[in-house]
């Protein structure tokens, strides 16, 4: 059985008087461990599904099954309590609490679950050291650097050691340099830890990282085989 | 439970201008909110307290100020025979203003032994045989000494009146705390009064089973034949009907209490919406993280209570001080209600900005909670 089970999902809403369908009667199955990018032009729905895979947004039929629980039939708290117990989020604007330090934001996940102080020291330590960011613990969001900020972003992400971690854009912020650090980042928490990972960008070289790669088109997953081009742009996929 | 205090700390200490302003502003709020209840439960004290239903005054009919009530101190002795009349007690009253006054300075002169049955006062500096054995000594209630800076020992001088001071009282009731003791031949003989025979008011202390209308009644009657027609009533009635246009006064301060806990609503409210509206981001973030709506709600109300709750607790606790050390009353016509803090006051302040601060952070909680998660996220 796969981690992620998405069947028939069909999400819509009205813009002017236009019904946009980003997503239509879409099936996709994710399998424990994988880490796969999802391309497409804007507006194509591609962080429609990956909010609906997160629970953040509701479909307006089909279902997902995430380790065998059918998120789309829980209520918005229990989807809450699951979320904090099994998903990890990178935005790509980092989205830290500017009034936390570095410590505090990855420590934020770690006060929904039962666990014991020095239990979740231990996890928020080691959570910074995966992302090189031990020394920064202290920092506020505002005395980092932007590069920084996302990899603090990914410590928070990943500190609940969730089943599945979802990442919308995160290099999309970033400069060519601290792009690849991240994309780096990424594949190592991938490989190393096992961690799942489903990623939508525009950037083919973040795409690259991913050994299964998507597309979202006009409602519909294709996949997409071989390496994408370096530098190639979205469209030319 | 509180395992989020620290991030509703820090985001109010993160914003420190604006939250300082809104805790002085609560505070400020409270703080008249305070003084107004002060003022109110004074009256009230005054008024309505047991000793206040259990003592007549015997006045001289159609008069008011105790400068123009001149009743015969023989008026005593009749008194006493009425049925129900344990004790009667020829007061001369003399102040230095009829008209409302935050200062005013009012003198009773009383016999000292009848003086210290009747009145509940303690000295807290000073001795009685000091003030029993010299004409001219008088014993000073602890809110005017305070407000007037007198100390035994003072000679203390007011208008054609010079005492020496021989102690320094309290009370269990405030308002005495405002009054000064001589004997009454000092006030009766005292240069300008020429009040020789002659008394403002008889205060008569009741029998236990006495009806206080009735025996009110029936002196009036006895009275009635003598050569000054009297007005009897209780304590409280007398000093309500005295201080009848501070009544009114106060009765619309009372407006303003509420108007300051309006204020604080007002002010927490904006403030709670303002910093709501700065974090819609934030809150879905923190949803997004596995926060239940139900918890943003609850951080957002915290942070409105801890603000109101700090500007209560600021507020209170200076109004508390002040009127603990200022001593401050208001009289007119020789009735004086003391402004006086206290444990039911306090726990009023401090529980009314509890209330408020659930109150105002209520809707911009509800709404925060309630903003559906993807479209926060969409906001710049």
């Amino acid at each position: 059985m796969a981690l992620v089970e998405i069947r028939g999902l069909t999400k819509s809403f009205k813009k002017g008087g236009e019904t946009i369908v980003p997503l239509d009667d879409v099936d996709l199955d994710v399998e424990r461990g994988e880490l796969v990018s999802m391309m497409g032009p804007s507006g194509t729905g591609k962080s429609t599904l990956l909010n609906a895979i997160s629970g953040i947004d509701r479909p307006d039929s089909g279902t997902i099954f995430v380790d065998g629980v059918e998120i789309t039939r829980l209520s918005r708290g229990k989807l809450a309590d699951w979320r904090a117990a099994n998903l990890g989020y990178i935005f790509q604007t980092h989205n830290l609490v500017p009034v936390l330090t570095a410590y505090e934001n990855v420590e934020l996940p770690t006060l929904l679950l039962p666990l014991s102080g020095s239990e979740r020291r231990k996890r928020v330590e080691l959570a910074l050291e995966a992302v090189g960011l031990t020394d920064r613990a202290d920092h506020y969001p505002r005395q980092l650097s932007g590069g920084q900020e996302q990899r603090v972003g990914v410590a928070r992400a990943i500190v609940a050691h969730p089943k599945v971690v979802v990442a919308d854009e995160p290099t999309g912020s970033l400069d060519t340099e601290t792009s690849k650090q991240i994309q780096v980042l990424l594949r190592r928490l991938n490989e190393e830890l096992g961690i799942t990972l489903l990623m939508v960008t525009h950037d083919t070289e973040v795409a690259g990282i991913a050994r299964r790669r998507l597309r979202l088109d006009q409602g519909k997953i294709v996949e997409v085989a071989g390496e994408f081009p370096r530098g190639a742009t979205v469209s030319a996929i | 439970m509180f395992q989020f205090a620290p991030y509703v700390a820090k985001t109010l200490w993160g914003h420190r201008a604006r939250s300082l302003l809104t805790i002085s502003g609560a505070g400020v709020a409270i703080f008249v909110f305070c003084f107004v209840g002060s003022v109110q439960e004074g009256l009230d004290r005054l008024t309505s307290d047991e000793s206040a239903q259990r003592t007549l005054v015997v006045f001289q009919e159609n008069r008011f100020c105790p400068t123009s009530s001149r009743l015969p101190q023989d008026y005593a002795g009749r008194i006493a025979e009425v049925p129900g009349v344990r004790d009667v007690m020829p007061v001369q009253v003399w102040t230095n203003n009829c008209r409302a006054s935050l200062d005013i300075v009012v003198f009773n002169g009383a016999p000292v032994e009848q003086l210290r049955k009747m009145r509940d006062l303690t000295l807290v500096a000073g001795d009685w045989s000091a003030f029993a054995g010299k004409r001219d000594a008088a014993v000073v209630g602890r809110s005017v000494a305070q407000r007037r800076g007198i100390s035994v020992g003072d000679q203390f001088t007011i208008g054609d009146l010079s005492v020496q001071v021989a102690g320094i009282f309290s009370s269990s009731v405030p308002a005495e705390e405002n009054l000064i003791y001589t004997s009454l031949e000092f006030l009766q003989y005292s240069r300008g009064l020429d009040r020789v025979g002659l008394v403002t008011q008889l205060e008569v202390s009741l029998a236990e089973e006495a009806d206080p209308d009735a025996v009110a009644r029936e002196i009036d009657e006895k009275l009635k034949a003598g050569p000054v027609a009297t007005t009897t009533r209780t304590r409280g009635a007398f000093q309500a009907s005295t201080l009848a246009d501070l009544v009114d006064l106060i009765g619309f301060a009372h407006w303003l209490g509420f108007a300051c806990v309006g204020l604080v609503f007002a002010l927490v409210a904006a403030t709670t919406v303002m910093s709501v509206q700065d974090r819609v981001k934030e809150h879905a973030v923190l949803q997004t993280l596995g926060v239940r709506p139900s918890r943003v709600f609850r951080l957002i109300v915290a942070e409105s209570l801890v603000l109101c709750l700090a500007g209560g607790i600021v507020g209170t606790a200076a109004a508390t001080l002040l009127l603990a050390w200022g001593g401050f009353a208001i009289g007119a016509e020789g009735a004086t209600i003391a402004f006086r803090p206290s444990v039911s006051l306090a726990a009023l302040g401090v529980g009314v900005s509890l209330l408020v601060g659930l109150v105002a952070g209520f809707l911009p909680a509800l709404n925060a909670a309630r903003t559906p998660i993807v479209q926060a996220l969409r906001q710049a």
